[in-house]
């Protein structure tokens, strides 16, 4: 056929840029009446400088039909391709009990607010991360844990960060340098060696033997537990001798396998850190999942990130809120040795409901089954001695 | 006892697994195969091990694991179907731990932890908790400088889709075509947005992503052999978090002062930069200013930074002011981070996940962050910021989808409609509350700051005290105190309707007549329906009531609340006990009767 008039196409009606922006045209023609103005543009050349603006539209093509764009996406994600995953080094499939996605990850009721500043119309979340940090107190051995940190490699650095500051306050010659044991998590060890270097830190990477305690100047040593390898070892022997030097020791752990073994506390470290994503947060290449941190009430002052507390009402009835905020970066701005604001609250939150509803029989009951599994494995690899 | 030194069995397939007692995770030095050749058969069979330096090669097991996975494992070590069943196998072990190692005490003994094992219970319990929080399916919370927009609902569904979310993040990249792809797109569109050259989806924050970019900024310098550069100038007018994350970056901070519009005044930051001429790193800004408005000097300002050698880095937090009107990299900034979880919808969780990726111009860009475990990022990339090599991969699909949906052109409006919102809501407003800051125009960007400050002569009122009372109508404060002291700086985003804003507008001006009230003696300072607020559903049905006002002028100020009401689940929280008494874990169920 031969084409002799064109014209255009039906455009879709599942169009997403009035559903996202609120005010409909006809508000906005009256809002710009209230603040005297005629058009959008005359607002926008009235806030924005001239000499900044863009000349050209943004290159992005239009904007896209609802179920256009989601074809499109599923898409992408078809190009991935699920394999079975034994990699472990910080990161496990877990089940997400159903009741828990649908009604926190996929609930806007939990996913949209904000911070709890203001604490009287945040104590949903506030109770969860109560309950989080009960968990990791708990499952440590370590009295006080914090709300919530980015991943387990900023832990390991944020806790670094922390024995440096301990070692400072408590006075005496300085002391610079942080050992590592080289089982830990590869990428912890990545990123303490980034963080480590513009802060001074000296940092000494080997196995736990070749520690000099006298030589190092050593303020901590970080030891995985159980190693990013899988061996269990006793720490208490290494405890001693780093307290006896005067360095902390601090535990990157894995809440599932302390449902079953010695806690770092009970073994005297100082601090522990780790990730709770196998608490029923999605693998989802790489994040988001909460780490976690705590610690012994005696740092409480140098415990970064944002800490939850009991307090009282007005009526006298027990109610949460932040707890020390002084110690945070937005006061103590260049006095502060961390700069965490956002932490991942919607993880934890999840990770302390998976708790709530395994409760500590059901996390024993996993726990047991997946050693239970590791050690069939075992006895089917080795050979006789 | 680990059950590898119980075993009496002799066949087994002939692996070294070690001698350290294990929990969940196996060292695995084959012996009867090659390494190569397990790791063949493993993707045969398409399951990923872990492949150490040394050869060995590591499993770690899960919650999901099956017997069907470790048959599989089995095989893929034996070259085939080992000589036993797992039945023999499990007749031949004992799991467990030495006593040396093995917990022996209780853990979560609080209540908390063994009261909701059935779903309805576990159900109700998290319904209830919700309860009691105030989030964007109540009313807006136009918290200045957090940007709360709209979550759609269809930004939030991919995120749970298997292909995005059952991905380990050290996958081989074979694997991961789709990802690969949606970072690609993702890192090209927010490049076009900002105007720069390159994009890194590493950190974790933005928090994380203002130390990748001062650690790019410091590497740069370092390459260039000017390591001495190390002064990093941030205005007094900048979030806390910025000289934070300056001093973990190895900087030491000027702090350049601001006029009297809450601008940077650039005769002290020239001087400051002048001074420090040979040690110049940086200066952090924020644009618009944290004060809302569009400071007219910007490029001025890049210049005299430039000129004495130093970078600019562009604090992103009000990026959702520029998206489509103009873009750092042209206005000079060499770096800037992006909150992915404010200009770009993911949701703010309550407290994260955040995402703060960053932008920089063309020769930063072989700086950034790199990842050892797959070999992320050149020669001169910096080292990992974050655990992942690109962060919280898992809720990048909603950007993706956001910017998507909306295009260019719809980026843009959005961009325009926000600037719109925060100046017809300050047009309400200002004749009841001062506005602190507009531009040479008087307009204000996308969010501007209310003056509460001379109520605490006129009537003993503080900011605090009309943040409180908001709940009371169903409301969310804004952003109080910051950056300036007793004020409320109000950000309404484009996603809020006129009819939000207007109940918003009223329910402030309402206040504001409450106010009055207390000013011109008719209510007692002490005892007024904002000293003490909020009101629960408790206080104002008990027996005795002791205030000079109603229980409905407590409970329900405005019309709409006979529709909607959400109850504050407590009454004001005394910050100060809990400090002095400070208490992070459950209490015993007893305290809250």
């Amino acid at each position: 056929m031969k084409a002799t008039k064109t014209g255009p196409l039906p455009e879709p009606t599942d169009t997403f840029v009035q559903r996202h922006i609120g005010p409909a045209d006809a508000d906005i023609k009256e809002m710009l009446a209230t603040i005297g103005l005629q058009s959008l543009d005359a607002l926008i050349d009235a806030a924005v400088p001239a000499d900044i603006r863009m000349q050209r539209p943004l290159a992005l093509g239009r904007h896209r039909a609802e179920h256009e764009a989601m074809a499109e996406l599923r898409g992408i994600t078809e190009r991935n391709e699920i394999f079975r995953s034994f990699i472990g080094m910080g990161y496990y499939d877990c089940v997400t009990p159903p009741v828990i996605q649908r009604n926190i990850l996929e609930n806007p009721g939990w996913y949209t607010q904000y911070t709890p500043y203001q604490a009287e119309i945040a104590q949903g979340r506030l109770e969860a991360l109560l309950t989080f940090q009960t968990m990791v107190a708990d499952l440590t051995g370590l009295p006080l844990a914090n709300a919530s940190l980015l991943d387990e490699a900023t832990a390991a650095a944020e806790a670094m960060s922390m024995c440096l500051a301990i070692s400072r306050a408590g006075g005496g010659p300085e002391k610079r340098g942080f050992f590592v044991a080289r089982d830990c998590h590869p990428q912890t060890i990545a990123v303490l060696q980034t963080r480590a270097e513009p802060l001074g830190i000296g940092l000494h990477i080997g196995a736990i033997e070749q520690i000099d305690y006298a030589g190092q100047a050593l303020c901590g040593v970080l030891v995985q537990y159980p190693s990013s390898d899988g061996a269990v070892r006793d720490y208490g022997p290494l405890v001693e001798r780093a307290h006896a030097a005067g360095a902390l020791v601090v535990a990157a752990t894995d809440l599932l396998a302390l449902t079953l073994l010695r806690p770092p506390g009970d073994v005297g470290a100082d601090i522990a850190v780790g990730s709770s994503q196998r608490f029923g947060v999605p693998l989802g290449f790489g994040g988001p999942h909460a780490a976690f941190m705590s610690t012994k009430d005696e740092y409480k002052r140098q415990m970064p990130g944002r800490l939850v507390g009991v307090s009282r009402d007005a009526s006298g009835k027990a109610a949460y809120r932040l707890a020390l905020q002084t110690r945070e970066q937005h006061i103590r701005r260049d006095k502060a040795t961390s700069n965490i604001c956002t932490a991942q609250v919607l993880l934890a939150v999840m990770a302390s409901m998976y708790a709530v509803y395994h409760g500590p029989d059901g996390l024993r009951r996993i726990a047991e089954r997946v050693h239970a599994w590791a050690v069939l494995l075992a006895e089917g690899l080795p050979p006789r001695p | 006892m680990p059950g590898r030194y119980c075993s009496q069995k002799a066949c087994r397939l002939g692996h070294d697994v070690g001698r350290e007692p294990f929990f969940d995770t196996l060292r695995v030095t084959p012996r009867n195969r090659s390494a190569e050749k397990v790791m063949a058969s493993a993707k045969e069979r398409r399951v990923n091990l872990r492949r150490f330096e040394d050869g060995a090669i590591g499993i770690s097991l899960d919650e999901v694991t099956t017997a069907g996975d470790i048959q599989t494992l089995l095989e893929i070590f034996a070259g085939g179907p080992p000589p036993f069943s797992l039945e023999e196998l499990a007749g031949g072990v004992q799991a467990g731990f030495p006593a040396a190692f093995a917990r022996t005490g209780k853990y979560l003994t609080h209540e908390v932890f063994n009261r909701y094992h059935s779903e309805h219970e576990i159900l109700r319990y998290i319904h209830r908790l919700q309860s009691r929080d105030l989030s964007l399916v109540h009313s807006m919370i136009p918290l200045g400088s957090c940007t709360m927009k709209l979550n759609a609902t269809a930004e939030m569904y991919p995120i749970t889709w298997k292909g995005f979310c059952r991905i380990h993040p050290f996958a081989p990249p074979e694997q991961t075509r789709g990802y690969e792809e949606l970072f690609k797109q993702l890192e090209g569109w927010l490049a076009e947005i900002t105007g720069f050259s390159a994009v890194s989806l590493q950190p974790n924050a933005g928090s994380q992503g203002e130390y990748a970019g001062l650690m790019v900024i410091r590497a740069y310098h370092h390459h260039r052999k000017e390591s001495r550069r190390d002064i990093c100038l941030i205005p007094v007018s900048a979030h806390g978090t910025n000289p934070a994350s300056a001093v973990i970056a190895g900087l030491k901070v000027v702090p350049v002062a601001c006029d009297e519009h809450g601008n940077i005044d650039i005769t002290d930051l020239a001087a400051k930069a002048d001074e420090h001429r040979d040690r110049l790193a940086a200066l952090m800004i924020t644009y618009p200013s944290t004060h809302g408005v569009f400071e007219e000097g910007i490029r001025q300002i890049c210049r005299v930074i430039h000129e004495r050698g130093g970078q600019v880095y562009m604090d992103g937090a009000n990026m959702n002011a520029q998206v489509g009107l103009c873009r750092p990299g042209d206005i000079g900034a060499d770096v800037c981070h992006l909150n992915l979880h404010k200009t770009f919808c993911i949701p703010h969780g309550g407290g994260g996940p955040g995402m703060g990726p960053i932008g920089v111009a063309a020769h930063l860009a072989p700086f950034l962050p790199g990842h050892p475990v797959t070999h992320l990022g050149g020669k001169d990339a910096i080292g990992p910021v974050s655990a992942a090599p690109h962060g919280s991969a898992g809720i990048l699909p909603i950007p993706w989808i956001f910017i998507a949906l909306m295009g260019g052109d719809g980026l843009t409006k959005a961009t325009k409609v926000a600037i719109l919102n925060a100046n017809y809501m300050a047009k309400r407003l200002e004749k009841y509350f001062p506005v602190l800051f507009t531009g040479k125009n008087g307009r204000v960007a996308h969010e501007f700051i209310l003056d509460a400050r001379h109520f605490k002569d006129s009537a003993g009122i503080e900011a605090n005290d009309i943040a409180k009372r908001l709940m009371d109508y169903g409301f969310h404060a804004p952003t109080m105190s910051w950056p300036v002291p007793g004020t409320l700086m109000v950000e309404p985003t484009e996603s809020e309707s006129k009819a939000e804003m207007d109940r918003f507008c009223e329910a402030l001006i309402a206040i504001r007549g409450e106010i009055d009230e207390i000013v011109e003696g008719r209510m007692p300072r002490d005892n007024n329906v904002l000293k003490n607020a909020p009101h629960t559903a408790v206080s104002v049905t008990a027996t005795d009531w002791t205030h000079p006002y109603t229980r409905e002028q407590a409970a329900y100020p405005a019309p709409w609340l006979r529709d909607s009401k959400f109850w504050p689940a407590v009454e004001r929280i005394d910050n100060a006990y809990g400090d002095r008494n400070l208490m992070c874990t459950c209490p015993a169920p007893e305290s809250y009767a």
